[in-house]
């Protein structure tokens, strides 16, 4: 019996593994459990393709969405159409990829707990966006189909980004995919979308000027309404600008001076400019990756290098990208990483908290301070000072040419106030200039951001 | 029972915060309490020494014979160590009976052995009779009636009837709090067939006990494991499939019928010997019938459809092999019994990689591999099996896609989420949900997931109850094959200790596949969880490895499948 008795301890052998393997879990399960708990999917977290849990409200804790039981959206129907493509629908026609990005604190998981909250409703997510500014910019736009978007170049807050055409999540339209009006309904167009910059994109031409070429400050241009370039013509829109300066050209955003601006500095020079401050670059923030733009000049017969500097040819802009360029020139030449999602609290606890993020300096200040100094002098010289009353406001239109349809207006600006650091653009497709369209819409919605954080 | 359950409906309404909190840290509290008192009753018992007999030597030195059956030899784990060059290793098996008698067997390295100057192969032996050992003569004597009767009362003790009563209160209280919980779950499917069932479960276990003071045996902490076991599987099947809750109580009822019956069978070893030989028949025969009627599912042909019925008679091939494998001392000092068995485990792995259950062929090597290292010791044969297991693992995987397919799932299930790797990401996605004390009764969603209540039943429980409910389970488990491991020592035979250890095995070896599968630490293999997982034929299989468990118990007034010490006694007086 002792020999049995002995070799009986060979059962440990299969303790061992039991316990060995289930420490091996334990040791994944407290490492990358918190993963495995967002699995896409999970019936906890996610409600179809959306997240299914939390509450998510705005920098006022004006509720947006309880995303809890099915969802139930704000009761104002305009601030339900102006954020649905934030926050998401019930199908997942529209995602929420900043909401699922935070999924594991929006479920209220921790390792003790797992995501059980007691009864309570989970996580609660601030967004940086203002509600009053949602509507506001909702309204302004109209009928239009766009994007308006302000955000804080200091901070990196998105305050507004709202897109256009939209819809009521409680009350989804019976449309027709092929109607016009409803092209593109389910995209965000502040992040999923790239355009044509037009004269917005001068200011991009004018820094590369300013940073390439020493003597581009001393340089006066002649414009004759129009110019040749090899058998191509390069036409200014609204006639002959003469002889002007180069602030006076930003001003007129004459299209000969700037093609001529773009020609000398040379296709190499303007892309490897364009490279180095990152506007084609996607912007990524809060799990959200935005569209590409475009701008490729190296190879290209001069025309087009010509064209490019005015913000035609293949450029493209995504208007997260550019707005963040443009609070870049209004703070100095650093951009600052924009964001959505504040904070996200558990039972009152924070569980995530963004930071500032300041990205790299783009541009030199000396530069940022001669293009803020144009931007301001374009308001008060062209665009009427009167339309942003109180504030001042420094800003660039554009009106991009587009096959097919009426010009895409755009506007890309800052406000020069330190208690009010806003930067802000405006795209608006298919609707004529950018002075007469974006600004009016611009207007607005700065009366009410100042109103709101003044 | 409407108004009953009614009445429950109002009061969780009102007190929902309190009854939440009771059964969220009450039901853990408990599960801890009761585990940790049956374990350590389980395991700290003191083990008496006890001497049955002597050997005297011609200088007068008396050798004590310490067991039932004895080993003698030269070798130094022989139980008698007699160290003279002509003694072999391993001479002779020294065997005491049930009813007090001796006899005396000659290892096959012996041409035969000599009893009172007579060689013999096998001979019975009376006190005083002289045997020779390799030119040593020893002189028998066995323990007289007063001092068997002394040391039937000096036994190592076993746990009181009082430990039992409050153990088996602890784990009512443990059942009244897990049922509440399904009770009171707003939406629970088939509320009164719920309660129904763990109210059986109550019944069953205090009627067991109750038979137990009735032939006066007051140890329970083996059984009082097991219907932990079982309550937490009926949570599983209150949960996923709570229509079948009834069913899964009667094959409780029937794996406690089949726990009595095999360990009756135990009580006398001859009897016990006998029944062996038509258990291993009836082990080949469950996988023949099978293999010509059964039916395939999931890939696996393993299910035989008897009228309204479906069983897995493979399951019932696990009970046999666990008293096949087993043999008392003196057979197993001969070599050609080994190889039979070698042959036999074969003959039952090829029968079930011809059904494709490769899960179950595992279960049984490994057993195989338990039994032949408890039988030879030999390392080498343990090496040779296991690569025989590996080139036979190679050509299985060749031949059945579904099992390489599981392979190559292994560790890479994040990979393909949503298909391959579904199962298990659903898994370990629900134990993460659960946390440390789980979501609460019917809340989880693993009960949508295939096999919720038996293949992953590991992770819909602790979705539902917590990792740490799911940590006592393993626990449990440890806990009776550490209690096989411990009582070998106070085996009456090397049958009862290879077959409870064989037993301890089987289960061992089926949660550790189907724990470990279901949080992929290693490939899924679709084993059921003893106990646990919903299913008659694993329930029936389970309580019947139960009974070698328990027949190897030898503490006083312990086991049932053990006669009283007091009755000996009596007939010896």
């Amino acid at each position: 019996m002792n020999r049995i008795a002995t070799r009986v301890w060979a059962l440990l052998l299969f303790v061992a593994v039991l316990l060995g393997g289930f420490g091996f879990f334990l040791s994944e399960y407290f490492t990358k459990g918190s993963d495995w708990v967002v699995v896409h999917g999970s019936p906890h977290v996610y409600n179809g393709e959306n997240i299914g849990c939390g509450v998510v409200v705005d920098r006022d804790s004006t509720l947006l969405v309880d995303l809890n039981d099915g969802r139930v959206y704000s009761n104002a129907e305009d601030l339900r159409r102006a954020t649905v493509h934030w926050i998401g629908d019930r199908y997942g026609s529209i995602s929420a990829p900043a909401l699922s990005h935070y999924a594991r604190e929006m479920a209220g998981f921790d390792y003790f707990n797992g995501i059980y909250n007691y009864g309570q409703t989970g996580g609660v997510a601030e967004l940086t966006l203002s509600a009053e500014m949602q509507t506001e910019a909702l309204e302004a736009l109209g009928d239009y189909k766009g994007t308006v978007a302000v955000f804080n170049y200091k901070t990196g807050e998105i305050l507004c980004a709202v897109t256009t055409p939209t819809y009521d999540p409680d009350n989804v339209p019976d449309f027709d995919k092929d109607d016009p009006a409803y092209e593109g309904l389910y995209v965000n167009r502040f992040i999923q979308s790239a355009y044509t910059p037009g004269s917005i994109f001068k200011i991009v031409t004018l820094a590369a000027a300013l940073e390439n070429d020493p003597e581009i400050l001393n340089k006066t241009f002649t414009c004759k309404g129009s110019m040749q370039v090899g058998a191509d013509e390069i036409i200014c829109d609204d006639g002959a600008h003469w002889e002007q300066d180069l602030k006076q050209a930003f001003c007129n955003s004459c299209n000969c001076a700037f093609a001529q601006i773009a020609m000398d500095l040379g296709a190499e020079v303007m892309q490897s400019f364009v490279e180095k401050i990152g506007i084609m670059q996607p912007v990524s923030f809060d799990g959200i990756t935005t569209e590409k733009g475009n701008f490729s000049v190296v190879g290209a017969d001069q025309v087009n290098v010509a064209w490019s500097g005015v913000g035609q040819y293949l450029d493209l802009v995504n208007p997260c990208a550019f707005l963040r360029f443009v609070g870049a020139v209004a703070n100095g030449g650093r951009a600052v990483e924009p964001y959505l999602v504040d904070r996200v609290s558990v039972d009152g606890n924070t569980t995530y908290k963004a930071t500032v993020r300041a990205g790299e300096q783009l541009i030199s200040t000396e530069t940022a301070a001669v293009l803020q100094e144009y931007m301001l002098n374009n308001v008060t010289a062209k665009y009427g000072a009167e339309k942003f009353p109180g504030l001042i406001v420094g800003a660039k239109t554009g009106t991009a040419e587009v096959e097919g349809q009426k010009p895409n207006a755009m506007l890309a600006g800052y406000v020069a106030d330190p208690e009010m650091p806003l930067a802000f653009m405006v795209c608006v497709e298919d609707a004529g200039y950018g002075k007469t369209v974006c600004v009016p819409i611009a207007s607005q919605v700065l009366d009410i951001a100042a109103k709101s954080l003044k | 029972m409407a108004q009953f359950l009614q009445t429950l409906q109002s009061a969780n309404a009102a007190y929902s915060n309190v009854l939440v909190s009771i059964l969220r840290y009450g039901a853990p509290a408990v599960a801890f309490l009761l585990l940790f008192r049956c374990i350590t009753s389980m395991l700290t018992f003191r083990r008496e020494p006890e001497t049955w007999g002597w050997l005297r030597l011609e200088s007068g030195t008396r050798l004590p014979i310490t067991h039932w059956e004895n080993v003698i030899g030269r070798s130094k784990r022989s139980d008698i160590v007699i160290n003279v060059p002509n003694v072999a290793k391993t001479h002779s098996v020294l065997t005491r009976y049930d009813d007090g008698s001796w006899s005396i067997t000659a290892s096959d390295s012996v041409k035969g052995i000599c009893v009172n100057g007579e060689v013999v192969e096998c001979a019975e032996l009376m006190s005083g009779d002289v045997i020779t050992v390799g030119g040593v003569n020893l002189e028998f004597e066995a323990i007289s009636g007063r001092l068997k009767h002394k040391l039937s009362q000096r036994r190592t003790k076993g746990s009181s009837f009082g430990a039992s009563l409050f153990n088996l209160l602890l784990l009512t209280v443990l059942q009244v709090l897990v049922c509440l919980a399904f009770l009171l779950n707003h939406g629970q499917k088939a509320p009164q067939t719920v309660l129904l069932a763990f109210l059986g479960i109550m019944a069953m276990e205090w009627l067991l006990l109750l038979f137990y003071v009735c032939i006066r045996r007051t140890s329970y902490e083996v059984e009082t494991v097991a219907f932990f076991l079982c309550t937490m599987g009926m949570c599983a099947v209150a949960t996923v499939v709570p229509g079948e809750a009834l069913k899964q109580l009667l094959a409780m009822a029937m794996g406690l019928g089949t726990f009595l019956l095999i360990g009756w069978s135990l009580r006398n070893l001859e009897r016990a010997k006998k029944i062996r030989y038509i258990a291993g028949v009836a082990g080949i025969l469950f996988l023949l019938v099978t293999l010509v009627f059964g039916k395939t599912y999931y890939g696996a042909k393993n299910w035989l459809e008897i009228g309204p019925f479906s069983l897995q008679p493979s399951e019932l091939s696990k009970v046999c092999f666990a008293f096949v494998g087993a043999s008392t001392m003196d057979r197993l000092i001969k070599k050609r019994n080994l190889f039979l068995f070698i042959v036999y485990s074969a003959v039952l792995c090829g029968c079930l990689a011809l059904m494709n259950d490769f899960g179950t062929a595992l279960i049984f090597f490994c057993a195989f591999l338990i039994i032949a290292f408890l039988r030879s010791g030999n390392i080498g044969t343990i090496a040779l099996a296991i690569s025989a297991l590996a080139f036979a693992g190679v050509v299985a995987l060749r031949m059945a896609p579904h099992a390489l397919q599981r392979f190559a799932t292994w560790r890479h299930i994040w990979e393909d989420p949503l298909d391959t790797g579904y199962q298990q990401t659903q898994s370990l996605m629900c134990m993460t949900s659960g946390g440390l004390l789980g979501l609460g009764a019917g809340r989880g969603f693993m009960k949508y997931i295939f096999a919720a209540d038996s293949d992953a039943v590991f992770a819909t429980l602790c979705e539902e109850w917590g990792l740490v409910m799911g940590i006592f389970l393993l626990l449990a488990i440890v806990g009776l094959a550490l209690f096989a491991v411990r009582s070998a020592g106070l085996g009456r035979s090397s049958f009862y200790t290879i077959s409870s250890c064989t037993a301890a095995g089987i289960i061992l070896v089926q949660v550790i596949l189907n724990v470990l599968g279901t949080v992929d630490v290693l490939p899924l293999t679709g084993v059921t969880f003893p106990f646990v997982s919903n299913g008659g034929s694993s329930m029936i299989c389970a309580w019947g490895l139960l009974a070698f468990i328990k027949a190897a118990d030898t503490r006083q007034n312990a086991s049932f499948a053990v006669r009283l010490q007091k009755k000996e006694v009596a007939v010896d007086e």
